[in-house]
């Protein structure tokens, strides 16, 4: 009897403890959205008092003068495409590396993993060069193929421990039935594989969907000019309109809440069983 | 099933799309910016071969080479073992909870998936000397400090405040991890000990932890490179600033290549950068295979 | 298997389209296509001068349907030099595109990236026109060469609370140093801040700094010839003199931003802001009652020298249209432009435009008064030396300083080390 109050007083200061951390985490992310519907000028007095009224205008604001729609549409062409191709590209090679036999498989995910340290400033202009002789520039695939690529690393590091993880029973089994390698990849390996895809796939979208520095300087053309740069618009030379920026940004967090969403629920099981072996 | 797994063709396919993606896009401008390190280049008129100058006087003039040096050491360090404690803590409360398992996880993993830039941002409103924490600091008759622009110290206040930031955003991460790791380990085994009369602190210490050892090398080796490569949270909150107090080496080699046109020059810094990274991956990799083993 | 071959000719299939599929520059309808660069959102931006930069694309495209047309590239001003130099890196040099004058034009003007403008100026009066004539030009002028076209001109000054000045009693504004502390004291006995400055954002508190040298009689010049020291008694003075002020700015200057500076001194929180006259939109933009209260006068005890900053433009060397830029640059300096830039802009026109005084902002007919009575002008500090990077150097350490940081002496100490490492004995 003795032993359950006690475990139960421990409960409860986790709690406390936890609930006052989730305050933490959430208080700044509920002020954006707070400041988003003030103007300026109260920003810059009291940012935190409530607004006299909620000035939803700079909603209208930032999804019309920012062109915030192309700019989501734009962001989701060049985040799905992305991940796919890179959940693609990425769990090819892992599969390579992870579970077929050859000798330099580790020298080649060495090569790979290399990627995952070096900072995009180091690369800008010899790629940009690159890919404005080739017109790539002002052209989402311009944006498209550097994502893929820039994800490869970390999708390859996880997906490899993922493909080591699966039992070996199993592809004996499919070998004995006459699969071709090909077929033990898609057939077998993927569909098992497939938490370790939510994560990485997770991980590519967060990631891309947030990039500023490539998509400002490959993207000229307003049309074609996805989400952070959208965002920065409101960043004037002289002074910034901060609450329209902070109504841009709530608008610009929504689809990756939504994509967390979808695929929170995999992210452990798919770490679980793959960045273990990594 | 050897013959089948030793298929070159097959290897081949399935490497080429990558290889070829990553050699194009990664590897050669890479070894391009290698080559500029050793150039006067502006990037405006043609690179000219200048031998180890950069690098000299990256070493021997360049105050703020020494600054960021020893921010972006200050920062790794304080990742790696802020990110492992917190990260690991947090995993062990949220997993011995029954109610709300997911709220609380979910919460605290919200931030990674936002953009550094606009937390950035955030972050610097509420730092601002007078509005901010500092007003509600004031509600108390406190005067908050100057958050962002004290230079004091041998790490400065700034730095404190901008590996805070990270760790409020990153931690989620970590924390993931080590979840998805307890998540695995097998229920029977807890059960068994507190059979044997063991207590949950107890039990977490002789069984969580040793287990959860693999996944400390994978979120110590994705934390170090990470906070190497930090760029997005300073760059918003104070831009190296004051008096290039809070420059890491990213950001140094932003202002260099991007604000002075010196690319040649930030291109160096781009590779010292490289080899730091290598350096660390090489002494967690290390670790991570003594850790196999043992699983 | 054959799936297999499939996607992987599909994968192959679609790498090639990547790299086929996209030229698609050729201009149709014979329209002359040309693209102009510069530093803010034309739609999003609350910017007045950035407001009417979007009038005069719209205009020109307008006038000049089915000939010309003008493509806008923007970005902000954080990411705009990267994404210029990337894009000239590339050869896809902008064919026109905004540029301050100093360091910033000196980089494209060396390898040169702009075309010299001097021919087209001198055909058809253009350059007759600027107000000053070649001497507008100063600032853009390289070896007797022009390379860029000033649109504007915003001046420094000091920006006052009338009221706050009323009830200090001050009744004459300072003409002079001592008159300025004098002010200073009054105001703060009176409860008020006296300046709101930012040390946050790092140049304006240089502009503070460059007055201050400037009027101890330093010659920038001389400095970056290596005739001068960073250490000489006229620049020690200069940097004390902003050390003894410093006692007036507001306590969080250190950490304000220019935002928060400015918005300080509209809220009514501080009785002077030294800023560029670019501040004026903004603040009767954000407090439009504060226009009657806000006054404006010259930078005490500087001998009627002004700091004035323009936003100048430059064609690109290699543009294929030419005749199309010029075009376009002239609708940036005709009348009905400059009109607007001096009515609803509040900066200084370039040309000789008579404009309706009573529709500018009433700040605006101060800071021309100002600008008038100046003798002459010099340009902004971080922007008037030997590069960027001095700039940024200078900056950094009035900065320190002012955080006493370091010492006056250490401070400048650290600019002298940067002239003499990279300036004065650069081979």
């Amino acid at each position: 009897m003795k032993k359950r109050g006690k475990v139960k007083a421990s409960t409860v200061l986790i709690y406390i403890f936890l609930i006052l951390l989730a305050i933490l985490f959430l208080v700044p992310l509920a002020w954006i959205v707070f400041v988003s519907l003030k103007d300026d000028k109260t920003l810059f007095i009291s940012p935190w008092a409530m607004p006299d009224r909620l000035r939803f205008e700079n909603y209208t604001f930032a999804w019309t003068a920012g062109k915030l729609g192309i700019a989501t549409l734009n962001s989701a062409i060049v985040c799905v495409s992305s991940v796919l191709l890179c959940m693609l590209i990425g769990s090819m090679a892992a599969f390579a590396i992870g579970r077929m036999k050859w000798k330099l498989s580790g020298l080649v995910m060495t090569y790979f993993l290399t990627g995952m340290m070096i900072p995009v400033h180091c690369i800008l202009i010899p790629l940009f060069t690159r890919f404005s002789a080739m017109h790539l520039t002002n052209n989402l695939w311009g944006l498209i193929i550097p994502y893929v690529t820039l994800s490869l690393p970390i999708t390859i590091f996880i997906m490899t421990g993922f493909f080591k993880g699966l039992p070996n029973e199993l592809f004996e089994a499919a070998c004995i039935d006459g699969c071709s390698i090909y077929k033990c990849f898609t057939v077998i390996a993927l569909p098992l594989a497939k938490t370790g895809l939510m994560v990485t796939g997770l991980l590519t979208f967060v990631a891309n969907w947030n990039e500023l520095l490539l998509a400002m300087v490959f993207i000229s053309d307003d049309t074609k000019k996805t989400l952070p740069v959208a965002l920065s618009k409101f960043v004037g030379p002289y002074n910034t309109n901060y609450s329209q920026m902070f109504a841009a940004i709530v608008i610009a967090i929504i689809p990756t809440i939504i994509a967390y969403c979808c695929f929170s629920n995999h992210i452990v099981e798919g770490l679980t069983q793959g960045a273990i072996k990594g | 099933m050897d013959k089948l797994l030793r298929n070159k063709m097959a290897i081949i396919l399935f490497l080429a799309p990558a290889l070829l993606l990553f050699t194009f896009v990664l590897f050669i401008p890479i070894c391009q910016s290698v080559y500029y390190s050793f150039c006067d280049y502006n990037a405006m008129t043609a690179p000219k071969f200048i031998g180890l100058k950069n690098y000299i006087n990256l070493f021997t003039t360049d105050r703020t080479m020494k600054i960021a040096l020893k921010n972006s050491l200050f920062f790794l360090i304080f990742s790696v073992v802020s990110q492992f404690l917190s990260g690991i803590f947090l995993a062990v409360l949220v997993t011995n909870i029954k109610m709300g398992r997911n709220f609380f996880k979910n919460v605290y993993y919200l931030p990674c998936i936002l953009s550094s830039a606009a937390l950035g941002l955030l972050w610097m409103f509420i730092f601002t000397p007078k509005m901010g924490i500092n007003q509600i600091l004031a509600q108390f008759g406190i005067q908050g400090p100057l958050w962002l622009m004290d230079t004091k110290g041998f790490i400065i206040l700034p730095m404190w405040v901008i590996a805070f930031v990270c760790l409020w955003q990153y931690v989620g991460q970590s924390m993931m991890l080590y979840i998805a790791q307890i998540s695995g380990i097998n229920g029977s085994l807890y059960e068994s000990a507190y059979l044997d009369g063991c207590s949950k602190p107890k039990a977490c210490w002789h069984i969580t932890l040793p287990l959860i050892k693999p996944m400390m090398a994978t979120a110590i080796s994705l934390n170090a490179i990470g906070s190497l490569k930090f760029f997005d949270l300073i760059f918003n909150m104070t831009e190296g600033g004051p008096n290039k107090m809070t420059n890491v080496l990213a950001t140094h080699l932003y202002e260099q290549g991007f604000k002075f046109f010196k690319y040649g020059y930030a291109s160096a810094i781009g590779v010292i950068l490289l080899i730091l990274c290598l350096i660390v991956t090489f002494i967690v990799n290390k670790f991570i295979k003594i850790d196999n083993y043992e699983m | 298997m054959k799936k297999r071959i499939l996607s992987v000719v599909l994968c192959a299939a679609m790498v090639l389209t990547m790299f086929v599929g996209c030229g698609k520059d050729g201009d149709s309808n014979g329209v002359q296509k040309i693209t102009w660069m510069f530093w803010d959102d034309l739609n999003a931006t609350e910017d007045l001068i950035s407001k009417g930069y979007k009038d005069v694309v719209d205009r020109f495209n307008k006038d000049y349907e089915g000939k010309y047309q003008v493509e806008v590239v923007t970005t902000n001003l954080e990411e705009y030099y990267p994404k210029l130099n990337a894009l000239v890196a590339g050869k896809e040099t902008p064919d026109c595109f905004i540029v301050s004058p100093g360091p910033n034009l000196d980089v494209y003007v060396e390898p040169g990236k702009v075309a010299d403008l001097t021919s087209y100026l001198e055909k058809d009066g253009w350059l007759d026109s600027f107000n000053g004539g070649k001497g507008a030009f100063s600032q853009q002028t390289y070896d007797g060469k022009i390379y860029a076209v000033p649109l504007n001109i915003a001046a420094a000054c000091v920006f006052y609370n009338t009221e706050m000045f009323e009830d200090a009693g001050i009744t004459t504004m300072p003409t002079d140093y001592n008159g300025l502390l004098d002010a200073c004291k009054k105001l703060k006995d009176k409860g008020y801040t006296p300046i709101t400055i930012s040390a946050g954002t790092a140049w304006c508190l240089s502009m503070l700094c460059g007055y201050l040298c400037d009027s101890e009689g330093v010659d920038l010049d001389k400095l970056n010839s290596g005739d001068a020291s960073w250490l000489d008694s006229n620049v020690v003075n200069a940097v004390n003199k902003m050390v003894e002020l410093s006692q007036y700015f507001q306590d969080t200057a250190a950490g304000d931003t220019n935002d928060v500076a400015t918005a300080n001194f509209y809220n009514g929180e501080a009785a002077m802001l030294i800023q560029g006259s670019w501040a004026i939109g903004q603040i009767n933009g954000a407090n439009p009652d504060f226009e009657k209260k806000c006054g404006v006068f010259a930078f005490p005890g500087t001998n009627g020298r002004v700091i004035a900053k323009s936003d100048s433009l430059a064609m690109s060397a290699t543009t294929k249209n030419p005749e199309a830029v010029i075009a376009f640059m002239k609708y940036f300096t005709d009348d009905t432009a400059q009109k607007y830039t001096a009515e609803v802009g509040g900066k200084i026109p370039v040309t000789t435009v008579q404009y309706d005084a009573d529709k500018a902002p009433a700040e605006l007919a101060y800071v021309m008064d100002v600008f008038k009575n100046a003798k002459s002008t010099f340009g902004f500090y971080n922007e008037s030396m030997a590069s960027t990077e001095a700039g940024s150097t200078f900056d950094d350490a009035m900065v320190s300083i002012y955080l006493k940081q370091n010492s006056v002496e250490a401070g400048l100490q650290i600019v002298e080390d940067f002239y003499k490492n990279n300036v004065w004995n650069k081979d």
